[in-house]
């Protein structure tokens, strides 16, 4: 499972442990970084859309925050609206549980899901031992 | 005999080693350049970042920089003047004190200075940011390390240690002038005509290619060492005690080579 989803290249925006947020940026510049260089925007309007992403996740507050003065579930959201930031038509969270130990997670992910207005798909690699977890 | 044969490998396992090094570093100088040449790095991001590097390298440290660029300037004038008017030399003081101030010493401190302050911070930077995968993280979201993360600290390096430079030196003429000839302006035209004696063209485009090489040095040594870490946290010290290493020694042989280029 491992390598599967470490090798799924740049069709997929991953959400894992394995992918930090730079610890040296707040939570909106870790986002903006995106818009900034893959688009070209300028540093405000690349911050804008950041900052619209972190709201529309319901999570707006945590913009200026960094990597170490975050919650884990702080920590996720940031990382999950980078990977939604990268407008890639699969989103791809690995083992969430490593992330998410602050919070139930299933349900949590799911919330952030329903806000989210990403066409494309989700998809949750998990442990087996997890799958009791997930509503069937 | 098994001692000569382990004695040559490991010899030869060391100039590997080094040589490993220069070819890493050479590499990584040139995909600079490289970048730098290409219009495209030049956007609106890459300006911020290079901006925001010369305010950290250079305008942050300049009240303390200041202090002690006047310190050492003003102790060392002291020293020349009163060996000078002990040995009769008065008239060579204002050249001595230019040429061991101005063009060997400030400019040998200024990167040494700045090698411990910025070099290390930035050795220990790209390490930690290489063991906990944040490079890896910055590939996945197709944001480029070396024009985000490296290139404007190798621009900021150079510009700040040029800079630098050349207000110590500035700060050190007029330190020399005021302790040479007071708040008199008697001395004015001799000490500019001193001045434009050694400022030539030769000498000044030495000491910007110098000046820049030291801020190179400082920024290229540690960003590449800090690279070289392997994935394990407790490597990290041991990468920045390897990268200082080599700044010092590429440091003292950058100024060995220009004094040898201009005296020998």
């Amino acid at each position: 499972m491992l390598a599967a989803v470490a090798g799924l290249g740049d069709e997929a925006a991953r959400v894992a442990l394995d992918l930090p947020l730079r610890a040296n940026l707040t939570a909106r510049d870790n986002i903006a970084l995106i818009p900034l260089y893959q688009r070209h925007f300028d540093a405000a309007e690349a911050a804008r859309q950041a900052q619209a992403v972190l709201d529309a996740l319901g999570h707006g507050d945590i913009a200026p925050l960094r990597d170490p003065d975050m919650t884990p579930a702080q920590r996720f959201v940031t990382q999950l609206a980078r990977a939604l930031m990268l407008r890639r038509p699969r989103l791809v969270i690995d083992r969430p549980g490593a992330m998410l130990y602050d919070v139930p997670y299933p349900a949590f992910i799911q919330q952030l899901a329903a806000r989210s207005d990403m066409s494309g798909t989700w998809e949750i690699y998990d442990f087996d031992w997890n799958q009791a977890l997930y509503p069937q | 005999m098994n001692f000569l044969a382990a004695s040559i490998e490991s010899l030869g396992a060391r100039f590997v080693g080094w040589f490993a090094v220069g070819y890493g570093l050479f590499a990584f100088a040139g995909r600079a350049a490289l970048l730098m040449l290409d219009r495209s790095t030049w956007n609106r991001a890459t300006y911020d970042v290079v901006i925001k590097q010369v305010y950290f390298t250079a305008v942050q440290i300049l009240p303390v920089f200041l202090g002690y660029a006047l310190v050492i300037s003003w102790l060392l004038i002291t020293i020349i003047l009163s060996t000078a008017r002990e040995f009769g030399l008065t008239e060579f003081a204002t050249e001595m004190t230019i040429r061991v101030l101005v063009l060997e010493l400030l400019p040998f401190l200024t990167a040494l200075f700045i090698a411990l302050r910025s070099g290390s911070a930035i050795n220990t930077e790209v390490a930690l940011m290489r063991v906990n995968n944040e490079l890896d993280a910055l590939a996945h979201c197709k944001v480029p390390p070396m024009q985000f993360e490296f290139l404007p600290r190798l621009i900021g390096g150079v510009v700040s240690v040029v800079l630098l430079a050349l207000l110590a030196g500035l700060l050190a003429l007029l330190l020399a002038y005021l302790s040479i000839y007071g708040l008199s302006m008697a001395g004015f035209d001799a000490f500019t005509r001193t001045v434009a004696k050694i400022f030539d063209l030769r000498i000044m485009a030495g000491l910007a290619v110098k000046c820049a090489l030291f801020g190179l040095a400082v920024t290229l040594i540690p960003v590449v060492s800090g690279l070289e870490t392997p994935k394990k946290l407790f490597m990290v010290p041991v990468s920045v005690l390897r990268g200082m290493m080599r700044v010092f020694f590429a440091i003292v042989a950058i100024e060995v080579l220009s004094l040898a280029l201009k005296y020998i």
